[in-house]
């Protein structure tokens, strides 16, 4: 099939860009930035024909270049993998990583800001990495990219460095998914040990072996050759491998306790912010375990610690966007909640859910980052929705599409989040009927629907109603094309995304409008729905209860619009008061991210600082002490044994004869002479 | 005939002179001569043992050392005329340049 054949381009191009921007961005017009628009849109061409031709029911799979090659035991490779869920995966990115390109013409360069040509070299390597992530076909590659993914995130967060917050911000985002990462890098040599391949997908991939070893039943009754360690049996060990990899997208996707790292990174560009948070860093660890889900769903206790974290999650992360003063820092709480919703989706057996709440998410995330960006260049770069208000008049395509966005986000039927967050609350309670931990993790999901409508629309009201609060908001900066353009169509896509999979639709009036579904019943077996449905009914035994659809919807809309219409009741008027004062001391916790930040703080420097202390203290102390003792002693008696070589021949002829009479008197001693 | 013990004890004897030779004198000449002293008490010790069991093979032997100490001479008159050009004399105290 031709049209794979240029796969890897999707992801060289904004390398190429990368290249362009760094090389000779400075005597290009716009600092670079037309490299990466002209970059990203041809991805984004290239990534509709891929997904045209995936649609025609094609796949591909190739290894494309080995760079390790040890025989049977072990290849390292890079391939690329298209399937239905890589191909939508690829069409998001280029998109969003195109629209950011766009929009960065109206955030950075209109703007007089400097260092263009970082900026831009910084998105391209940014969108290439993630490109080149979503094209893996083997977990080895993906953590390749991952990492350089990782890395960008550190380059584009930390790009005003002269300030004092935004390096810290980024060392802080590095590191805290670092940590993650860790775990993810352990995950990833413990899969080579264990078979011998990391391949995603075909009849020689880890997960497919996996599956095999299991149905094998006890160790060499006609299972797949694996290794396992520590006396585990497979299904034991699988799972310690199934948390190792967790550990790193629970890192790079933020989910508990690995989010500390994204209300911080905050401090970057909007359109930064808006490309990780919608299609590249966060979403890179929701997406591998959806590119993995075949191995996922072997392990029933796995998943539902993913689905027990993802509920909990989104819960906890949107409370703490309730107080938040920020437009960006709402933003940035209600991305951990939605990614929350996805791991939820993830461990409840909703492959199909989670994917599409990754592409409406993606969506209006990318939206709501943007119109916070076209505010805050309303606003000459103030953040403060206190100091906001009437922007409505002044900014209108800013606000419909904020609003277009703000609804899907809160939920609220027909917008694409209701039918994709809907559809996670669905899944998680069908199985969750027949499993408490699962029935748990869906009601913090619920309870996590009214805190999101309320703080998105307490957004929305102090943001753009009422009167304008401060002089700037009088009379704000207005935002031209390059600003209105990329809102305008992610506001159409907020608007329309979820019909893509009208689950609820099709149920009740049986027609066949989940065209998300029959996607992704795929043209690859190994990464199709049906095998991944079967696969988690028989090894992860979940049971979908019997239910319709319309309940657990009505339900989920309702705390929805009762979360949204409070907001509107308490903060709207002219001059809205700050509520949640009311809220007493758990303001405070709440203000202070339930003391995240405090305790991790605590943890390095408490107790690991400590503990290293103690180590280096040791090592210092007592390791080197005993070496260089050695080494003393040895010295010393050295310099005292070396003076019997006086280099006088009479005192070296003496000391042999000493020798032999020594010698002499040992064998006479010895011998009986006496 | 003679017991092989008095041998034995002119053997020793001459061969301690040649030992008190090394150890007492400085002068590298003397010390060329306790070294033919001594080597000369082996060379009575094995004469004498060779008459005792009435074998060739200890004076062969001792053959062999007399032209060793013949050789050994050369090489120590070399050695004596190195020490006297470098150190001035043929005090073999001083030629301590070699220690630590």
């Amino acid at each position: 099939m031709a049209a794979f054949d240029y796969a890897p381009a999707i992801a060289v191009l904004p390398l190429a860009s990368f290249v362009i921007a760094l090389v000779a961005g400075r005597y290009m017009p716009k600092g670079g930035a037309f490299a990466g628009i002209l970059a990203t849109g041809g991805s984004l061409v290239l990534s509709a024909w891929m997904a045209f031709a995936v649609a025609g029911g094609d796949t591909y799979n190739e290894s494309l270049y080995t760079f390790v090659d040890a025989g049977e035991e072990l290849s390292l490779h890079l391939g690329v993998l298209i399937d239905p869920l890589s191909a939508m995966m690829l069409v998001i990115v280029s998109l969003v990583a195109f629209l950011v390109h766009v929009f960065s013409l109206g955030y950075m360069n209109d703007e007089g800001e400097t260092g263009l040509p970082r900026y831009y070299a910084g998105l391209g390597l940014f969108s290439a990495s993630m490109l080149g992530f979503v094209l893996a076909d083997n977990l080895f590659m993906a953590f390749m990219f991952f990492e350089m993914v990782g890395l960008c995130s550190w380059l584009l967060i930390g790009f005003w460095f002269r300030d004092a917050a935004p390096p810290s911000a980024a060392k802080k985002a590095f590191l805290v998914t670092r940590f993650g990462d860790y775990f993810f890098l352990v995950g990833v040599v413990a899969v080579f040990a264990t078979f011998g391949t990391a391949a995603f997908a075909g009849a020689e991939s880890f997960p497919t072996i996996a599956e095999e070893a299991l149905a094998g039943g006890s160790e060499g009754a006609g299972g797949a050759a694996v290794t396992t360690f520590f006396g585990l049996d497979p299904g034991a060990w699988f799972a310690v491998i199934a948390l190792l990899i967790l550990g790193g997208v629970i890192g790079k996707s933020a989910q508990f306790p690995l989010h500390t790292w994204l209300p911080d990174a905050m401090e970057g560009p909007t359109p930064v912010s808006a490309l990780i948070h919608a299609a590249t860093m966060v979403a890179a660890g929701v997406y591998l375990v959806a590119r993995i889900y075949g191995f996922y769903a072997l392990l029933p206790t796995v998943l539902a610690v993913v689905a027990f974290v993802g509920g909990f999650t989104a819960l906890f992360a949107a409370t703490m966007a309730l107080v938040k003063n920020e437009i960006k820092q709402v933003l940035a709480y209600s991305t951990i909640s939605q990614y929350g919703y996805m791991m939820l989706a993830l461990g409840a057996g909703g492959y199909v859910a989670a994917t599409f709440h990754l592409m409406t998410h993606a969506f209006f995330k990318a939206l709501l980052f943007l119109g916070a960006g076209a505010v805050i260049i309303a606003m000459h770069h103030g953040e403060d929705m206190w100091e906001m208000g009437g922007l409505r008049k002044k900014m209108p395509v800013t606000y419909w599409t904020f609003l277009a966005g703000s609804l899907a986000l809160a939920g609220i039927f027909p917008f694409a989040g209701f039918w994709s967050k809907d559809e996670v609350l669905y899944e998680a309670l069908v199985h969750g009927l027949n499993d408490p931990l699962l029935l748990g993790a869906y009601a913090m999901g619920l309870a996590a629907v009214f805190v999101t409508g309320f703080y998105t629309f307490r957004m929305v009201v102090l943001t753009f109603h009422g009167k304008p609060r401060s002089d700037v908001a009088r009379d704000p900066h207005g935002v031209g094309w390059n600003v209105k353009f990329p809102l305008v169509v992610l506001g159409a896509l907020a608007v329309v995304a979820g019909f893509l999979n009208m689950a609820p639709v099709a149920e009740l009036t049986g027609l066949h409008v989940d065209y998300l579904h029959q996607w992704f019943v795929g043209p690859l077996e190994a990464t199709s729905l049906e095998t991944y449905e079967g696969l988690i009914e028989e090894r992860a035994g979940y049971e979908a209860a019997e239910l319709s659809p319309l309940l657990p919807a009505a339900v989920s809309l309702a705390l929805a619009l009762a979360g949204a219409g409070l907001a509107v009741v308490l903060y709207r008027g002219a001059e809205p008061t700050e509520h949640t004062d009311r809220l007493g001391s758990a303001k405070r916790v709440l203000a202070s991210n339930y003391y995240q930040d405090e305790y991790q703080v605590w943890l390095a420097e408490g107790l690991t600082a400590r503990v290293a202390r103690a180590a280096d203290t040791f090592d210092q102390g007592i390791i080197d002490g005993v070496v260089n003792g050695t080494g003393s002693v040895s010295l010393l008696s050295g310099s005292r044994v070396r003076r019997i070589q006086t280099g006088v021949v009479s005192n070296y002829a003496a000391l042999l004869t000493l020798g032999l009479v020594a010698l002499l008197v040992v064998l006479g001693v010895t011998g009986g002479w006496f | 005939m003679v017991p092989i013990q008095y041998y034995l004890l002119l053997s020793a004897s001459v061969f301690c002179i040649g030992l008190f030779g090394v150890l007492t004198r400085n002068n590298a000449l003397l010390f060329l001569m306790s070294v033919e002293l001594m080597l000369t008490g082996a060379n009575i010790n094995l004469v004498a043992f060779s008459a005792q069991t009435g074998t060739l093979t200890g004076q062969v032997f001792s053959l062999f050392v007399i032209a060793l100490a013949a050789a050994e001479v050369a090489i120590g008159v070399g050695i004596v005329l190195a020490l006297v050009r470098n150190f001035e004399g043929v005090d073999v105290t001083r030629a301590t340049t070699m220690r630590w």
